[in-house]
């Protein structure tokens, strides 16, 4: 057997030994995957195409990728889904460095550092502006798909912001009418404390879930008063601080002082949130109707969930609601697929794939036929949704400040170490940056 | 020997190292220069818009208060750590370092923490730190204690998740310095009649003291780069209670994109560590002996 230890090495042996080692690397790393590889007995091989997208769009892309290799067998679709905060990491670094997925997340409007608006003012997002099903998004939502004009973010609908609500708990504790004033939603969570329960369970723990009663109230305490509110906010004409938002962060307050919520809201988690409600030891939470299908798996049967809008004035018919544009996709304007990634998103604009989208995850559907299915749950929204909705506050803010410092500054409160002046001016002294 | 051939083989292997050197300018000098570039720049992260901006991103660290305000819970944290970590891992390392028969068995228990993910760890301290009174670490205490929903708490908390998790590594260290300590040296104190205190006190502890050296350094650069935990457990909150540098700069860069002023407070940072250790060793250095 040869001598491993004793096996001598020229220099020339080296550097040839070296030289190759660095073209084969060098080989490696210039080479690309091709995309569409060499025709098999007359068939094409699969195109691939790559999506990243938040894990709330799992089950429909789920469900769509596959009706999609139905119709488009040559076209192979791989998906992969993480929280919000990680893919928008990795997207964003994709993004950065040139080499995003052919399609991925986008979210409505401005005010995210992932929203259409961000990426589509760098250049990054396809224009879908000649599918058909663009020409069909209605007015009012306009502002989520659209940037100059031009769409760049398909979406499948609306979801709202109410109170998921356990039938079983709300009999038990005699709650028999839902409430339709902010009164009444006081009486109620006053009963459902008396029987023993958290009336609302509140996981503040989870960032995201601390906008969420401020956003179910804010339409009723500000846009039912002044609905261009927005327009004005921007233009400089007005500010959180002086608005009806100082009315929300008090009756959110007033809410924690009557004991209304789960002992501790700023340790306990969205999963624990869920569990709460889905088990009985609290009567609701306030939450967007997309995780009403999480809810349902928590709890012994489906059924023992509904929702309600929350009444956030004394008068039944001042009261609005938050309906804001689903979290969507877009495809990469750089990618080597471009005209495959749109065509899938062509596809997912088809009608039956917007009810496929949004029956998945209670959502309404962005536009309607006599097929599409609205969830029970959500149907007492409807009425709300022609003239006393509005779109999620952040989508219109104009930098992706604004919302971390509001679940920020509702920790804060929360917690007792802070006010709400101090509360709004951070909100305010965001909007502004 | 002539002299020339006494240096060939004094000098260093450059030819052997060249590959290595080169991977090593191209995955970590090169991202790191040009990471120093984009300190300068208002790159969002996206795109190809980018300008020059001189210093303004220093200039608008001095005054933001989210970053200002994480420079001193990064301080508390790191002081935190370096403190109990070294401490329950000298005790440990005392402890296994004993003539116990389970020994073995303990070394890799205590060790055993630190190949775990970070990020895992802070999940399953998420379920020790439920704030449920019946339910984990208070459920064990009899207390009621919202470990990571109170402000006033939950840096606390944090550092405790890392101290469980380092303690062991610390104490691998200390173990190291233990075997070092000449038996001679205690058995001629202990001729003196020197007592297991003073033993400690004036025979291994002095030898030690590269065990030291190193554990500080290491525990007070993990200590001001501390994201991991941080991220997963608390996301920096209740409100900014427990935002640290490296959160600031996370935050920055992919939540607001700002990625230019992200990149002016990683090198802040960067340069924040490397003064501090640079001064420890140099101090510690001072006071270390040989056997």
């Amino acid at each position: 057997m040869t001598d491993l230890r004793n096996a001598r090495v020229s220099r020339g042996q080296f550097f040839r030994m070296m030289g190759g080692l660095a073209v084969a690397a060098a080989a490696t790393a210039c080479s690309t995957k091709p995309q569409t590889t060499a025709t098999t007995g007359g068939q094409p091989a699969a195109t691939e195409l790559k999506f990243v997208g938040v894990a709330d769009q799992k089950a429909p892309m789920d469900k769509l990728v596959a009706a999609y290799q139905k119709v488009k067998p040559g076209v192979r679709l791989t998906t992969s889904f993480a929280p919000t905060d990680q893919v928008q990491t990795s997207v964003r670094t994709q993004l950065g460095a040139g080499n995003a997925p052919d399609l991925h997340v986008v979210y409505p409007g401005n005010g995210s550092a992932m929203s259409m608006s961000q990426i589509a003012k760098a250049g990054l997002l396809a224009d879908l502006s000649d599918q058909a099903w663009t020409q069909t998004i209605p007015d009012g939502f306009k502002p989520a798909f659209q940037l100059d004009g031009k769409t760049y973010m398909h979406s499948a609908g609306s979801t709202v912001i109410g109170a998921i609500y356990n039938k079983k708990v709300f009999e038990k504790a005699g709650v028999d009418t839902l409430p339709t004033t902010w009164s009444e939603f006081l009486a109620a969570c006053d009963k459902l404390k008396k029987a023993g329960l958290a009336p609302i369970a509140l996981g503040a723990q989870t960032p995201w879930v601390t906008q969420l009663i401020t956003y179910a109230l804010v339409p009723s305490t500000v846009y039912a008063k002044d609905p261009t509110f927005d327009d004005k906010q921007l233009a400089g004409q007005a500010d959180f601080a002086g608005s009806g938002w100082r009315e929300a962060m008090e009756m959110y307050l007033e809410l924690q002082k009557r004991g209304f919520f789960n002992d501790n809201p700023n340790g306990t988690t969205f999963e624990q949130q869920i569990s709460l409600v889905a088990t009985g030891k609290a009567g609701m939470a306030i939450q967007v109707s997309a995780v009403l299908p999480d809810f349902r798996k928590a709890a012994a049967s489906a059924d023992d969930l509904s929702m309600f809008p929350v009444p956030g004035a004394d008068r039944a018919d001042a009261v609005w609601i938050p309906a804001g544009v689903v979290v969507g996709l877009g495809a990469s304007a750089k990618g080597a697929n471009a005209a495959e990634a749109k065509a899938f998103v062509d596809f997912l604009g088809k009608q039956e794939s917007i009810n496929a989208w949004a029956e998945t995850i209670s959502a309404i559907p962005l536009t309607q036929d006599a097929s599409s299915a609205i969830d029970p749950a959500v149907q007492s929204f409807l009425p709300f949704t022609k003239d006393r909705a509005v779109p999620f506050m952040d989508q219109r803010w104009p930098n992706a400040e604004v919302q971390p410092v509001h679940f920020a500054v509702v920790q804060e409160l929360l917690a007792g170490k802070s006010t709400i002046d101090e509360a709004l001016k951070k909100m305010d002294e965001a909007y502004q940056k | 020997m002539t002299s020339v051939k006494r240096s060939r083989l004094t000098s260093p292997p450059w030819l052997f190292a060249a590959p290595a050197l080169v991977v090593y300018a191209l995955v970590v000098l090169y991202p790191a220069a040009s990471g120093v570039v984009y300190a300068f720049t208002d790159w969002s992260g996206i795109g190809q818009d980018m300008s020059f901006v001189g210093l303004d991103n220093f200039a608008t660290l001095l005054g933001d208060e989210q970053a200002t305000g994480s420079i001193g819970n990064t301080l508390l944290l790191t002081v935190a750590i370096m403190l109990v970590q070294n401490g329950v891992g000298l005790l440990l390392a005392l402890g296994v370092n004993a003539k116990l028969k389970s020994r073995a068995l303990l070394r890799v228990i205590f060790f055993a923490p630190v190949v775990v993910s970070p990020v895992m760890v802070a999940f399953l301290w998420k379920y020790v730190y439920n704030p449920d009174p019946s339910a984990g670490l208070n459920g064990l205490l009899g207390l009621q204690v919202d470990w990571l929903g109170d402000p006033s708490v939950a840096l606390w908390s944090i550092a405790g998740m890392v101290v469980w998790q380092y303690a062991g590594y610390s104490m691998v260290i200390f173990l190291a310095g233990l075997e070092g300590v000449p038996r001679e040296l205690h058995e001629a104190a202990m001729i003196d009649g020197a007592g297991t205190f003073q033993r400690f006190r004036y025979v291994t502890w002095p030898l030690l003291a590269p065990a030291v050296t190193i554990n500080l350094m290491l525990s007070t650069i993990g200590g001001l780069k501390l994201f991991d935990q941080v991220f997963a457990a608390t996301n920096g909150g209740p409100g900014y209670a427990t935002e640290t540098l490296s959160t600031v700069l996370y935050k920055q860069a992919f939540v607001f994109g700002k990625f230019g002023y992200s990149t002016a407070v990683a090198l802040v940072l960067a340069l924040f560590v490397a003064a501090v250790s640079l001064v420890q060793v140099y101090y510690l250095r001072g006071r270390e002996v040989t056997a």
